[in-house]
């Protein structure tokens, strides 16, 4: 390229955002909401009832149901509940039962250890899954968030060495004129929460690194099995002997880990050979307690005796370095306040993509302003505009509609709302097509914001758990959620009158955005 | 870019395309590389040089990306990622070589 | 975690202070350079002390996780906020460098 670095760097920020950008976007939206994936499941699953925190008992509750139920299983998994997930979880493989790869799932209720019937949906879980594997089958869906994550780093990198005044505009933010704004929009909320940009996008490449870049692996050990073993330090099953023996109570091997660890709160227990002489349980710390994976945090006992036979291995600087990436991505360890900021900084992600479609397309649309409509190309980026960002946000809205209004004994009914998800953002789609640019928006902005202020009132009157009664009971996920989707309205609400008021005459601001787009283009460079 | 209208050249469409594809291809040949020279060769436990030359493959990633598209022709792009690939890949041939005799 | 955002806030706005365009946008008046130099080492200090006090209160991995995310969270803030409450944010600026290390002392 004969313009020089910088011009080249921009122009290369320029179309990887562009070509990548509307599935970014939709990465990037549904991985922010996954920070409160938790408490959008508890919203999903309004049947499943939050109790006061009580592990002992809840291990022991967990154990005598799957002694009851799960009686000859080869190994049960129980997760216990904590200030964000109500459910005491149990699974246990067998393979003669149903459910991925021989694998039961129940959720039980944490105070009576009865299975709780809980309506069929996948809640938060699905924005969650979605945002590294698409809804794609494996492996193209984690192969392909995985290449956006690193056009996302590519993007980070070329914009910093595009943004020639950094320093100089690091403070600086001029509302009001026109496609200026939106740059230093763009610039701004990229610049100023760049370290956390930078992190998310270079830790989505260090979780799924083993299998986009399988290469050192392969060369060092032949396979990945051994690698694994390694680097997480686990050993296989002991072989079943065969010959029946009690097992030791949970709650006792749960009070030797608190010796051994104080304070540590426990994320999930896996007991191998339940009932037989081989017996073993595993204690494995919860990921909130550390930032870092912590690969030495799990206590493996003798399931009979209850002597303790080994801990995790510790952590190399090495594995302290990917497993710290690892622990910053998932925000694990995050208290209300910090979530709340990774929530913030996700969607300053999330906005600093959809500054740059709009702007991407708001800058071409000023040569042709004069002429009755766009070009094909331009119209193309402006339907899939449309739909990536406000239609996204209508399937969003439409999945919780669903979750209310689907009968809740429906067959599938899980599926049914991952559909109507997909049928939202596809109707919108269409919608785009149909109509012109700036009401198209409009639209689907305004139906949005009915769509998610609504969702406080549809949730009162579906589940009686509304805000009156969510608040007063102190459950704050619940309201929370409410109060989140509230506030969604109000905001799409907003914008939504921007785009459907009469656009500013053009002719005032001719002066104004020439210079604008004189500036944007010695930056861009194209 | 410099060109203005619809009608591109296209020479300068097969120039990018060129490029793009040194870079995803070629450059993904090349982070690949660092990251089995880095595996075999750095002085630390088998796990964690697997480990280093997976977490620094990426930054070789992106800099042979960025390469691509500065350099002044498309076949320098593509003569920048093969002709380290090449060296790497014969450094890295001679250590599997010696590791596994 | 209060005290280090706020005191982390007003390092920032020092920051910005001083820079003469944003000096003479927000105070109306030309800077001198003595006060450019006192804006820049004072703001440089505050930052570097919201770091010491945020390492020492929730040690280095999530001292430094905090840390950052609350110093983004108020220079963002800011930033956003300038071209519609300037006075507002001004005052905030002001107060907190009384208000945060006096938290600090008292815990918060």
């Amino acid at each position: 390229m004969k313009e020089g670095f910088r011009q080249a760097m921009a122009w290369l920020h320029t179309w990887t955002g562009l070509i990548f950008g509307w599935l970014l976007f939709a990465i990037f939206l549904t991985g922010t909401l996954s920070y409160f994936k938790e408490e959008i499941s508890h919203w999903a699953q309004p049947e499943i009832r939050s109790h006061q925190l009580d592990p002992v008992t809840s291990l022991g509750l967990a154990q005598q149901y799957l002694q009851s139920n799960a009686g000859n299983a080869s190994s049960w998994f129980i997760r216990l509940p904590n200030e964000r997930e109500a459910a005491l979880s149990v699974n246990w493989r067998d393979p003669n039962a149903q459910g991925r790869r021989g694998f039961t799932s129940k959720a039980l209720d944490a105070h009576s250890g009865e299975p709780v019937e809980a309506r069929d949906s996948r809640g938060g879980e699905f924005f969650y899954r979605f945002h590294f594997q698409l809804e794609m089958p494996y492996p193209w869906g984690r192969w392909l968030s995985t290449l956006c994550a690193f056009i996302m780093l590519l993007g980070l990198v070329t914009g910093i060495i595009t943004h020639k005044k950094i320093f100089k505009e690091f403070f600086t933010f001029r509302p009001g004129k026109g496609q200026r704004s939106w740059l230093d929009g763009h610039n701004a909320i990229g610049v100023l929460v760049l370290p956390f940009h930078l992190m998310i996008s270079y830790s989505s490449l260090v979780l799924f690194m083993y299998m986009v870049m399988p290469a050192g692996i392969l060369a060092s050990y032949g396979d990945t099995g051994g690698y694994f073993n390694d680097l997480f330090g686990r050993d296989d099953p002991p072989a079943m002997t065969g010959v029946a023996a009690p097992m030791a109570p949970l709650p006792e091997l749960y009070a030797k880990v608190q010796t051994l660890a104080p304070g540590a709160r426990m994320g999930y227990i896996q007991i191998q050979n339940p009932g037989d002489s081989s017996a073993r349980v595993t204690f494995t710390q919860a990921a909130g307690d550390h930032v870092a994976y912590r690969r030495s945090a799990n206590w493996t006992f003798d399931g009979v005796s209850g002597e303790l036979l080994r801990q995790g291995a510790p952590e190399s600087a090495a594995m302290m370095t990917a497993f710290s990436f690892a622990g910053l991505h998932m925000g694990n360890f995050a208290g209300p306040w910090l979530r709340w900021l990774y929530f913030a900084f996700g969607i300053a992600g999330t906005a600093v993509i959809g500054t740059g479609l709009v702007m991407w397309l708001g800058k071409r649309q000023l040569k042709h302003a004069k002429s009755a409509s766009l070009p094909g190309e331009l119209r193309l980026v402006e339907v899939l505009n449309i739909a990536s960002m406000s239609g996204l946000l209508l399937g969003v809205a439409a999945f919780f509609w669903a979750n209310r209004l689907l009968p809740v004994g429906l067959q599938g009914r899980a599926d049914w709302e991952v559909k109507a998800f997909f049928l939202a953002w596809a109707v919108s789609l269409v919608h785009a097509v149909l109509r012109p640019g700036r009401k198209a928006w409009g639209e689907q902005l305004a139906l949005g914001a009915l769509a998610f202020a609504l969702l406080p009132l549809l949730n009162a009157l579906t589940t009686g758990q509304g805000l009156d009664q969510s608040i007063a009971a102190g459950d704050w996920a619940m309201a929370g959620f409410d109060l989140t989707a509230l506030g969604t309205g109000l905001f799409l609400g907003w914008v939504a009158n921007k785009m459907l008021r009469a656009p500013k005459p053009v002719a005032k601001r001719a002066p104004r955005t020439a210079k604008a787009s004189a500036e944007v283009v010695e930056v861009n460079g194209c | 870019m410099k060109s203005k209208a619809a009608g591109l050249p296209l020479s300068y469409r097969l120039a990018v395309t060129s490029r793009s594809l040194a870079a995803l291809l070629g450059g993904y040949v090349l982070a690949s590389m660092t990251s089995v020279c880095i595996a075999l060769l750095a002085p630390m436990a088998q796990v964690d040089a697997a480990l280093t030359g997976l977490l620094s493959s990426f930054v070789f990633y992106l800099l042979a990306f960025i390469w691509c598209f500065a350099c002044r022709s498309a076949w320098r792009a593509w003569l920048g990622v093969l002709l380290p690939s090449l060296l790497l890949g014969m450094i890295n041939g001679l250590a599997y070589w010696m590791k596994n005799p | 975690m209060l005290s280090i955002a706020l005191i982390g806030f007003a390092g920032f706005a020092g920051l910005c202070l001083s820079m003469e365009k944003h000096f003479n946008e927000l105070l109306k008046r030309k800077p001198s350079g003595a006060q450019v130099r006192a804006l820049r080492i004072g703001g440089w200090l505050l930052l570097a002390l919201s770091l010491v006090l945020a390492v020492q209160l929730r040690d280095w991995a999530l001292g430094l996780v905090e840390w950052i995310a609350v110093l983004m969270a108020g220079v963002t803030l800011w930033v956003f906020g300038l071209p519609y409450q300037p006075r507002l944010l001004l005052g905030l600026a002001a107060a907190s460098v009384l208000l945060g290390p006096l938290l600090a002392v008292i815990g918060v």
